[in-house]
């Protein structure tokens, strides 16, 4: 992820004229809309993973479409050594990249309407995403599952669930802000189960399950804000109550 | 935290069992070695200059020019016990981390034909004994259902050369045709051309080469675009208390052992030492990526496999197109 000597010493070893540019060749933990993030992947390993890629239909998520990946990118059979994680990494590529593809879909949503239509439009626009491989998913699922690869799954699936809430514009600072995550990180990864089972045409099944999840999830929302309340009053209640009695709080 | 303590009372200890004996010195110090290290001092140690250029040998600094044939006779003098002394040292894990390498490199090419041209180029050097060979040609076989891979054997040393050789005849690989012996320095490979290579494997040979940067060169050279350079090697430790204990047992027990079992002290206090002086994992990590390679995994943060907690440890380095 990050550069393995700290940030600040890399900063320091060069010269003051150069380190301007050199704040923008770091990630950064912010987002920022002037400046471009670094390319995930190199060149090379976008080469073999997208022709990988391609191959996922036919060979599944195997090492064998990583294999021919390699050949179609013009490496060896004996390349996909670059891959330490074997066919995950395509899983990886996959997600990040559809991930990354999200924001230029974004601009094309219209202003106007609110948060909860618009994060539905773009989880539905990522779930199509996995329509080309959807028969293969359940593979992918699988390998995202394993121990080993856990908790890379875990932390693509927030970057996802996050990504989706901020182009959908919520800007919540509140603790809402964890529960909406987690939220619609349980939704998103449900409805990719639920469409593996999708048999019906163009996903209409998945559509309406992704709608009935948000609706629940509002409504739970505004029921927790209720009862929320609820306690907050009874609690001042409560401590008027006791302050009448001459109880000192 | 706990590693002084420990190394404090455990020095209590012996000097409570031991009867007290001159200031300490590791047991690394044999007589012999300490005798040359006399001589040497007597002599002026030779120093570093353009002409004389110097590089380690164990504990040692040596002219380059003697470093090949000191690791000459330290190798033409463990060819015959190589097998029971690896198993004796490494308490049999070599094996393990052998097999490992082999299959995390998964070499050979899926479903190809005997006589097939497109099989395979692989280069095993410094695998005089074939360890490696072997069970690469039976990974391609029995994995990969590959007949046609070759592999190419190359080590400095004939004498590890000829037991590889009589280990290929008992094992059965020698009439296969897809085993051949190259008997090379691994820093000048002028036999093989190229970008001629799929494969390029070194197990615990490249700690004694004596320049490193070069063997690094020469396997980019030879390596097709795309190809695979794997190394194994002993490394250092992650952890300070497990690192005490691989001490104790690396300069205390294999010196012995060697002595013991094979005759040859000062040859396996070689080996000790340098597997001392090998640098660590990042600083090997970047002379890969230093000769042209594409590291996997650097992205992770971490461009190496550790195999027992560091013990040993896997790098490896695609040539880009």
């Amino acid at each position: 992820m990050g550069p393995t000597r700290p940030l600040h010493a890399v900063f320091l070893r060069h010269p003051a004229p150069l380190r301007s540019n050199l704040v923008w060749q770091c990630s950064r933990s912010y987002h920022s809309y002037e400046h471009e993030a670094p390319p995930p992947f190199t060149p090379t390993e976008d080469a073999i993973l997208s022709a990988a890629l391609a191959h996922v239909p036919t060979h599944g998520f195997t090492n064998t479409a990583l294999t021919q990946g390699a050949r179609d990118a013009g490496y060896l059979d004996v390349s996909t050594n670059l891959f330490p994680a074997g066919a995950f990494s395509i899983v990886k590529y996959h997600l990040v990249t559809q991930r990354l593809a999200l924001a230029r879909h974004a601009s094309s949503l219209q202003s106007q309407s609110d948060i909860t239509t618009k994060i539905r439009k773009l989880a539905l626009h990522r779930l199509h995403a996995n329509e080309p491989i959807v028969h293969h998913w359940q593979e992918a699922l699988a390998l995202l599952s394993t121990a080993r690869h856990l908790p890379t799954s875990l932390r693509e699936l927030a970057l996802l669930s996050d990504e989706l809430l901020f182009l959908a514009g919520s800007t919540t600072v509140t603790s809402a802000w964890y529960t909406n995550r987690a939220a619609l990180a349980a939704i998103y990864a449900s409805a990719e189960l639920f469409m593996t089972q999708d048999k019906s045409k163009g996903f209409t099944e998945t559509e309406k399950f992704l709608k009935r999840r948000l609706e629940e999830g509002e409504k739970i929302r505004g029921g927790l804000d209720m009862v929320g309340k609820w306690v907050g009053m009874q609690a001042g209640g409560l401590v008027d109550g006791l302050r009448s009695k001459g109880v000192w709080i | 935290m706990s590693t002084p303590t420990l190394t404090r009372t455990s020095t209590r200890l012996t000097h409570r069992l031991l009867p007290p004996r001159p200031p300490y010195r590791c047991l690394s110090c044999s007589r012999l070695l300490a005798q040359q290290q006399q001589h040497q001092h007597q002599q002026q140690p030779p120093k570093q200059d353009a002409q004389n250029p110097t590089t380690h040998f164990g504990f040692q600094t040596v002219p380059s020019s003697s470093k090949q044939s000191r690791v000459a006779s330290v190798f033409t003098s463990v060819a015959s016990s190589y097998d029971t002394m690896n198993d004796l040292m490494s308490l049999g894990t070599h094996r393990l981390w052998k097999d490992h390498f082999v299959r995390s490199i998964d070499p050979g090419i899926r479903d190809c034909a005997e006589g097939n041209g497109s099989g395979q180029t692989i280069l095993d050097i410094a695998g005089g004994t074939g360890d490696i060979a072997f069970r690469v040609l039976e990974h391609c076989t029995l994995v990969k259902n590959d007949h046609a891979s070759k592999i190419i054997v190359s080590d400095i040393n004939p004498d590890m050369l000829a037991e590889g050789k009589r280990r290929a005849r008992e094992g059965g690989y020698g009439q296969s045709g897809r085993l051949s012996w190259l008997e090379a320095n691994a820093e000048d490979l002028r036999a093989m051309p190229d970008n001629s290579v799929d494969l390029y494997t070194v197990a615990f040979g490249i700690r004694n080469f004596t320049s490193k940067p070069r063997a690094l060169r020469e396997a980019f050279r030879v390596l097709k675009p795309g190809g695979v350079f794997a190394c194994l090697e002993f490394s250092k430790l992650n952890s300070r208390l497990l690192e005490a204990v691989y001490k104790r047992w690396s300069f205390g027990a294999i010196p012995l052992i060697g002595q013991l079992v094979a005759g040859d002290r000062e040859s396996y206090q070689y080996l000790v030492e340098s597997i001392e002086r090998f640098p660590g994992q990042e600083e090997w990590m970047g002379m890969i990526e230093e000769a042209g390679f594409l590291v996997p995994g650097v992205e992770e943060g971490k461009g190496w496999e550790d195999l027992m907690g560091g013990i040993a440890c896997v790098h490896k380095g695609v040539k880009p197109l």
